[in-house]
């Protein structure tokens, strides 16, 4: 695949969207107040670079997401493995996590600062809730979509159960565990994000909002665009993780997980 | 030699068949739902019959009457699909390893042996997904060989594959059970190839057995 060329494709839409930006600024086509112009942007940029205040931001709100997404991960992946494999257990689960699946995080916010105040461990839920399901569902799917017939030659050639597992349906569901990881990671940011608008001292959630109430249309931009720009980083760090665990789906599902 | 007199109660007839193959071909032949793909799981111990009695080589693998049922892993079968069941995450040499228990000499030399007289030996570093359809079908009967199978089981082998590369393949699933010198049955629903494959041929129709050629 041709990846620079494709690549720099992609630049094209956001250079005309910023060079329109510019032109509007510059010819006063708009409210400055209403789109600050690039120039006013960039310099709030550097100071909040410079003087710490944009990494703190974003370095919280970057490790809420890991821890939330690690446990998240280690709660969903092992249940959907269970549900996978025993599947007359699944009786007993669907309708709690059909029920829970369409509860948006972000709706049970005021209980969990009901039970829980306003320190990291709401937050750390919301992100958690957020990723269960993804990861959940896409594995559930991987691994009762299994080839039946890979696991019976796996049967025949006389491994055991826990072997079937690690050799045979483990790489078979592999893909859509990954595609499950993806879909997590961008549904807890953007729920994160959320979290932080409401109940938080730090974060770039709360930067946001921070800067609405100061009338800072300059810093919500700069949130904004640092959001997008982060997310962007976290799925490409992903791809290139899923290219080097399933190399073997490589080529037939370079586009697959984009949420 | 292989004994297999089951009954196996399916949801819409009873397969009911008695046979016994040397080390031979037996072609099970019928329409689909017939219950030929039944025969052979039972026989691999993927499903379990109702009654009656398998036995290889004097060794029992199911007997209802005495309550015996070896699982799969100690009946040194193997099994070739239609469809491969090539695993997907590993390349060819991996698959073809992948039944073998004891890696050594005499395992390499089968697997030297094995390569040259299926011809894939350029294949071994290729990952499954740029094979051709005859050459899945010859690194899963490789696959199949390399775990010294005492019966080899196969469901539809060549149903997949263009005309050409069928008959080629017809060829040397011959020549390799000429070479190994065990049984295989082999299902298919194609008359030409129960013809040409069979030295014992069984009809089936609705889980009975309605016909036979030796």
């Amino acid at each position: 695949m041709n990846g620079a060329a494709n690549t720099l494709k992609g630049l094209y839409i956001p250079a005309v969207l910023g060079l329109a930006w510019l032109a509007g600024s510059h010819f006063s086509l708009w409210n400055s107040y209403i789109i600050p112009p690039p120039a006013e942007v960039a310099a709030a940029f550097w100071q909040i670079s410079s003087d710490g205040s944009l990494a703190k931001h974003l370095l919280t709100s970057v490790y809420r997401v890991f821890v939330g997404f690690c446990a998240a991960f280690l709660l969903a992946f092992p249940l959907a493995v269970l549900l996978g494999m025993f599947s007359r257990l699944s009786a007993y689960f669907d309708i709690t996590l059909e029920a829970l699946r369409h509860i948006p995080p972000l709706a049970t916010i005021p209980m969990l600062i009901l039970w829980f105040g306003i320190g990291e461990l709401p937050k750390l839920m919301i992100v958690v809730m957020a990723t269960f399901f993804p990861i959940f569902f896409n594995t559930l799917h991987g691994v009762a979509s299994c080839d039946g017939k890979l696991v019976e030659v796996a049967r025949s050639f006389g491994l055991t159960r826990r072997e079937i597992f690690r050799r045979v349906v483990l790489p078979a569901s592999l893909p859509s565990v990954m595609v499950g990881l993806r879909l997590g990671l961008g549904y807890s940011w953007r729920a994160l994000v959320g979290a932080e608008l409401i109940a938080a001292s730090s974060g770039i959630g709360y930067m946001i909002l921070d800067a609405q109430q100061l009338s800072r249309p300059d810093l919500v931009i700069i949130g904004i665009l640092t959001i997008g720009v982060m997310g962007t980083l976290i799925d490409l760090l992903f791809f290139a993780l899923t290219q080097r665990l399933i190399p073997w789906k490589v080529g037939e599902s370079t586009d697959y997980g984009r949420g | 030699m292989l004994s297999v007199d089951i009954r196996c109660d399916l949801p819409d007839f009873s397969l009911d068949l008695q046979f016994q193959v040397e080390r031979d071909i037996l072609v099970l032949f019928g329409p689909s739902g017939c219950g030929k793909t039944t025969t052979l799981r039972s026989i691999a111990g993927l499903v379990k019959p109702d009654a009656g009695r398998i036995i290889l080589d004097g060794k029992v693998f199911f007997d209802a009457a005495a309550g015996i049922f070896a699982p799969p892993r100690e009946r040194q079968i193997g099994y070739m699909f239609q469809d491969f069941a090539l695993f997907p995450h590993m390349n060819v040499q991996k698959n073809i390893w992948y039944g073998v228990k004891q890696h050594g000499e005499a395992a390499q030399e089968m697997y030297e042996k094995l390569l040259g007289l299926l011809k894939i030996g350029h294949l071994g570093a290729r990952r499954v997904g740029q094979l051709s359809g005859g050459e899945k079908q010859r690194v899963a009967l490789a696959r199949a060989l390399m775990a010294e199978p005492k019966l080899l089981l196969l469901d539809e082998p060549l149903s997949s594959l263009d005309k050409a590369t069928r008959l080629e393949l017809q060829a040397e699933l011959m020549e390799m059970q000429k070479l190994w010198k065990i049984p295989f049955v082999l299902v298919t629903h194609d008359p030409d190839e129960a013809e040409t494959m069979g030295g014992k041929v069984l009809f089936l129709e609705q889980g009975r057995q309605v016909a036979a050629k030796r």
